[in-house]
């Protein structure tokens, strides 16, 4: 272990780039699939509560089959059905087979799965905005998308918020999944380390490090904006 | 534009929730600048009469009709439905609801609720809106409170924001649901007193209430509803000191206030 400090500096041939290269994957890959996720579940959770009984079964059975099936089965499943699919239909098209940039197969991988949770977040938070809060919108005439634009969904962003931090904590730790299809973020750069140098324990507590870190940093903006939300309630000291 | 000497008109008003029918047949008519005032014990559907009027709920039958102009319905699942919504939204920005628990938008501060139906609603500017908020805030004894959000401020003070905020869309007819019910007793003179202005200026007003000395004191006629129908109507001299049917002299002589 006294050569801690070269395995894991930044130039080769130390690990230490790889591994920093890795985490900027694995946030870049959780930003991109949170913020489909977001849009999924956005629309889905309206969809449920406004839709038509098609609609509303079809999101029902989406947010059912998604949160029975283990993600490491979904992803394989929908990254190597995603890209057969896709290639199937390209060829039929006559087009060439390409290989689906890693990047953004993660990120429609995963932010398919984490709609399914938004979903339920999103709708939950909406049915739990007061009615007498809409009644006043209503009451002054407002449109319904504007009631929503102005009322509801302000009003619903508070009881979303903690569901959805924890959902960004989970899409950060899902994407250690893409290793599994070859992408390489913070978990495979960190096993193909420790492979190379046979330094096990360095390595993974160094990648440990790194999510702990991603975790707190995220825990501190969603208190802020959890605090800025929350503007309008009572003071509880 | 059909001009008319009521500012509000119901014709035939009926509405049941499942199979209970919670107002039968109820017709009535406020001139402008006319105040009236619905008395009637808990559960005769005075509630449910004044949220048919801006479609919070749906009727089952009848005809609702602002300054001469008639409210579009059609029949829907919970009965009748505003058949042009763009109608109905009109019609619900010129009548100005103050609610039992004020329904205060919780997550902006007094001024933006105030300011909120006619910058979203009538499209006017922020900065004319700004002018007129202010002044009517401070018309209601709330200039110190623009800043304030809802959850700092009394029961008292939520309730005549509201009211101003509902003041701020220039309705032509105001309706109150219990506006002092649900306030600490110590409160309610701050209320009536703002609502007591606003009749004296001559203002269209339809007001449920318990407060029958106030209820006599501001009203031009006081409407009493007993089980869905208008049992007794009348001057608040009439009503109160000598009311014709037995039940109204019961209800008149069990509230002293
Ligand atoms: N959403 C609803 N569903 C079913 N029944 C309802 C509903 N709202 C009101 N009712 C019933 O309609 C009747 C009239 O209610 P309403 O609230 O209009 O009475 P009210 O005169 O305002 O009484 P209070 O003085 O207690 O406010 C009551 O019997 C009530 O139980
Ligand atoms: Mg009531």
């Amino acid at each position: 272990m006294e050569n801690a400090l070269d395995l894991l500096a930044l130039q080769p041939p130390g690990w230490g780039g790889n591994l920093l290269r890795g985490l900027l994957s694995t946030i870049q890959i959780a930003l991109g699939a949170y913020a489909l996720g977001l849009c999924i579940g956005f629309c889905g959770a309206l969809g449920k509560l406004y839709g038509g009984p098609v609609l509303r079964w079809s999101l029902e059975f989406y947010t059912t089959l998604i949160r029975a099936v283990p993600e490491l089965i979904l992803i394989l499943l929908l990254y190597y059905a995603g890209t057969d699919l896709l290639n199937t239909v390209r060829g039929s098209m006559g087009w060439d087979r390409v290989d689906i940039d890693g990047l953004w197969a993660g990120i429609y991988v995963i932010g398919f799965v984490q709609g399914a949770y938004s979903t339920e977040v999103f709708r939950g938070a909406m049915r739990a905005v007061s009615n007498d809060q809409v009644e006043a919108a209503k009451s002054v005439g407002m449109s319904p998308v504007m009631m929503h634009r102005r009322i509801i969904i302000p009003l619903m962003l508070p009881f979303a918020l903690p569901g959805l931090a924890n959902l960004w904590l989970i899409t950060t730790k899902d994407t250690a999944l893409l290793a599994v299809v070859g992408f390489s973020e913070l978990a495979l750069e960190t096993r193909q380390a420790a492979g190379a140098t046979k330094e096990y324990l360095l390595f993974f507590l160094a990648a440990g490090t790194l999510y702990l870190l991603l975790t707190l940093v995220s825990n501190l903006l969603f208190g802020l904006l959890e605090k800025r939300l929350r503007r309008g309630e009572a003071r509880v000291t | 534009m059909t001009t008319s000497s009521y500012a509000i008109e119901l014709r035939q008003l009926r509405k049941s929730f499942g199979s209970v029918e919670v107002l039968k047949d109820v017709s009535l008519a406020a001139r402008k600048g006319e105040v009236i005032s619905l008395i009637g014990s808990s559960g005769s559907g005075k509630s449910t009469l004044l949220r048919c009027i801006n479609l919070l709920e749906n009727p089952t039958a009848g005809e609702i009709l602002l300054n001469g102009e008639t409210l579009l319905l059609r029949k829907g699942k919970s009965g009748l439905e505003a058949a042009n919504r763009r109608q109905a939204e009109r019609f619900r920005s010129k009548l100005g609801m103050v609610f039992q628990s004020f329904n205060l938008w919780q997550h902006m501060t007094v001024l933006q609720n105030v300011m909120e139906g006619p910058v979203r609603v009538l499209k006017r500017t922020k900065a004319d809106v700004h002018k007129e908020a202010v002044a009517l805030l401070e018309r209601v004894g709330l200039g110190e409170k623009l800043y304030a959000y809802p959850s700092q401020m009394s029961g008292g003070q939520q309730q005549r924001a509201a009211i101003a905020r509902a003041l701020a869309m220039q309705p032509d007819v105001m309706l109150f649901d219990e506006p002092t019910s649900a306030l600490d007793p110590e409160l309610v003179g701050e209320v009536l007193q703002v609502i007591r202005a606003l009749a004296d200026e001559g203002r269209t007003m339809l007001l449920v209430t318990h407060e029958m000395r106030f209820a006599r004191e501001v009203s031009d006629r006081v409407i009493y509803l007993h089980n869905g129908q208008i049992e007794e109507e009348g001057t608040p001299d009439q009503l109160f000191g000598n009311p014709k049917s037995d039940r109204c002299r019961t209800f008149v002589s069990s509230i002293h206030s």
